[in-house]
């Protein structure tokens, strides 16, 4: 059974399409690496996936659960945004405590996935507006890891993360999709994709060029390496496209 | 809705301008009622002070402070809660971390020094401005992307509330000076939160020399207790209509 549906979604601003006919289906268990320049749809395919962007057609299912003004399904969704930013005076556990409740979980500041791990047991009582960026995207790793959800959705994961945080929480996804958890994760960093990846969505101009794992794209151009891989994928599918005209 | 109100209640406790805002106010009213020798003219002085002060203050900061928080926000809106849930815990927060201001820095020394009904008309009419100006402010800050446009935004509204709307009322009433113009005044004040603050004060004073025209209309069309209640009925009608029109945006809004 697919964990998460895009059915035909598209976003508009204005007369510009950020996203069209967007369609795929993730299933439990696979990681998938959402790519692409600048401005190609990755961060609106994900907000329409979150709801933090109504999405202008077509439908999108979590769980067999439409995203929409219900926010149930949320219980099953897991998110670290690019750029995690918190009330300044509150408290870490404070924080975490928050969460907690929306979450409906018991309390427990020192317990769940990474609160060890990444040292935030011993950040509880700092406040968080003191922390710099790469503490507070250990404490956005924290709670997006926290619920164990069925899907997670990671912007950017490692971007501000010392090299030892941030293979902590690339073990920590390799952990949670062992589990069953479906991960959709953007990211620049080529490396990351091709330790990470089952299949790689390509966006462009709000279009899905495609989405294949990373073994397909390299046997179909011939590069052992994605960074050469994937461009040449590009042209592939350009020229099959100017073909089927 | 509780609980983000009372994590943003916390956030807010702690928050440096609400609490330089409140000493702002303390050090105007002890001032005030030192200065003079009668207290009701200090209350009166305070009253221009509050009448302009509190409806700026209140709609910057809940502009900032909404732009402020929209990360976090947008990580609220991830979670499994209502959206309408998120903005009321918010605006509550703002709205009581500000009246809870306005109380300890002008209620205070307004019950210590002249404790009657004209202060606590006064109280009244300064705390529901607070509420008027957190309602506009996050629908500016909801409607409007950009910070600094919003600001400005927010600095144009209380431009317009507090000098030009009166300017242009009492252009009216001259212009029109030859008509039975009366009947009109009292919806066309009621378009000005501000102006509606100022009259019940004014009617609970009872000063007619400083009532102004659009108070002076209020006493004779529904008598002083009477139109201080139409006032604060309308001043409620200002709460609530720009906070559902912010709860509409809100659910709308695309982060």
């Amino acid at each position: 059974m697919e964990r998460v549906i895009f059915e035909g979604v598209g976003k508009r601003y204005g007369r510009m399409w950020a996203l069209r006919e967007f369609n795929a289906r993730f299933v439990p268990g696979e990681t998938v690496s959402v790519i692409g320049p600048n401005g190609s749809g990755k961060t609106t395919m994900i907000k329409c996936l979150l709801g933090l962007v109504h999405a202008t057609t077509g439908a999108i299912r979590v769980n067999g659960q439409p995203v929409g003004p219900d926010p149930a399904y949320r219980h099953q969704v897991g998110y670290m945004p690019q750029i995690s930013r918190f009330p300044n005076e509150l408290k870490i556990g404070q924080l975490i405590d928050l969460m907690d409740d929306l979450r409906g979980h018991e309390r427990n500041r020192t317990g769940g996935p990474l609160v060890n791990a990444l040292g935030v047991d011993a950040m509880l009582d700092k406040r968080l507006g003191t922390l710099s960026g790469g503490q507070r995207q250990k404490v956005s790793a924290v709670l997006a890891f926290r619920y164990s959800p069925s899907v997670l959705v990671l912007d950017e994961p490692t971007a501000g993360l010392d090299p030892i945080s941030a293979e902590i929480v690339l073990d920590a996804v390799r952990n949670i999709k062992r589990d069953g958890c479906t991960v959709l994760i953007t990211s620049h960093l080529m490396e990351e994709v091709e330790a990470l990846a089952d299949r790689i969505a390509y966006l462009q101009d709000g279009t899905l060029r495609f989405l294949l794992p990373p073994e397909e794209i390299q046997a179909a151009t011939g590069h052992a390496r994605l960074s050469k891989a994937i461009p040449a994928m590009l042209t592939n599918t350009a020229k099959s496209h100017v073909e089927s005209l | 809705m509780w609980k983000v109100y009372k994590y943003t209640l916390i956030d807010l406790a702690r928050n440096k301008f609400v609490g330089g805002w409140m000493l702002l106010l303390l050090g105007i009213s002890f001032g005030l009622f030192q200065l003079e020798d009668q207290p009701v003219k200090a209350m009166l002085s305070l009253s221009q002070v509050l009448l302009a002060l509190v409806p700026l203050v209140a709609s910057v900061f809940s502009i900032v402070y909404l732009y402020d928080a929209m990360e976090f926000t947008e990580l609220l809106a991830v979670q499994p809660l209502r959206r309408s849930k998120i903005l009321g815990g918010q605006m509550l927060a703002l709205g009581t971390a500000l009246v809870i201001g306005v109380l300890a820095g002008a209620g205070i020394p307004l019950l210590a020094f002249l404790p009657d009904g004209a202060s606590l008309t006064l109280l009244l009419s300064a705390l529901m401005l607070t509420l008027v100006f957190v309602a506009i402010g996050a629908l500016i800050a909801i409607r409007n992307r950009e910070k600094a446009r919003g600001v400005g935004l927010g600095l144009v509204v209380w431009f317009l509330f507090v000098l030009v709307y009166d300017a242009v009322l009492l252009w009216v009433m001259f212009a029109f000076s030859d008509y039975p113009i009366e009947p009109w005044i009292v919806p066309l004040a009621a378009l000005d939160p501000i102006d509606l603050g100022r009259i019940m004060v004014l009617l609970k004073v009872d000063l007619s020399a400083m009532m102004g025209y659009s108070g002076a209309v209020y006493e004779k069309f529904f008598g002083n207790a009477t139109g201080i209640l139409v006032a604060l009925a309308a001043l409620f009608a200002w709460v609530a209509a720009p906070s559902a029109w912010a709860f509409k945006a809100f659910r709308r809004k695309d982060f």
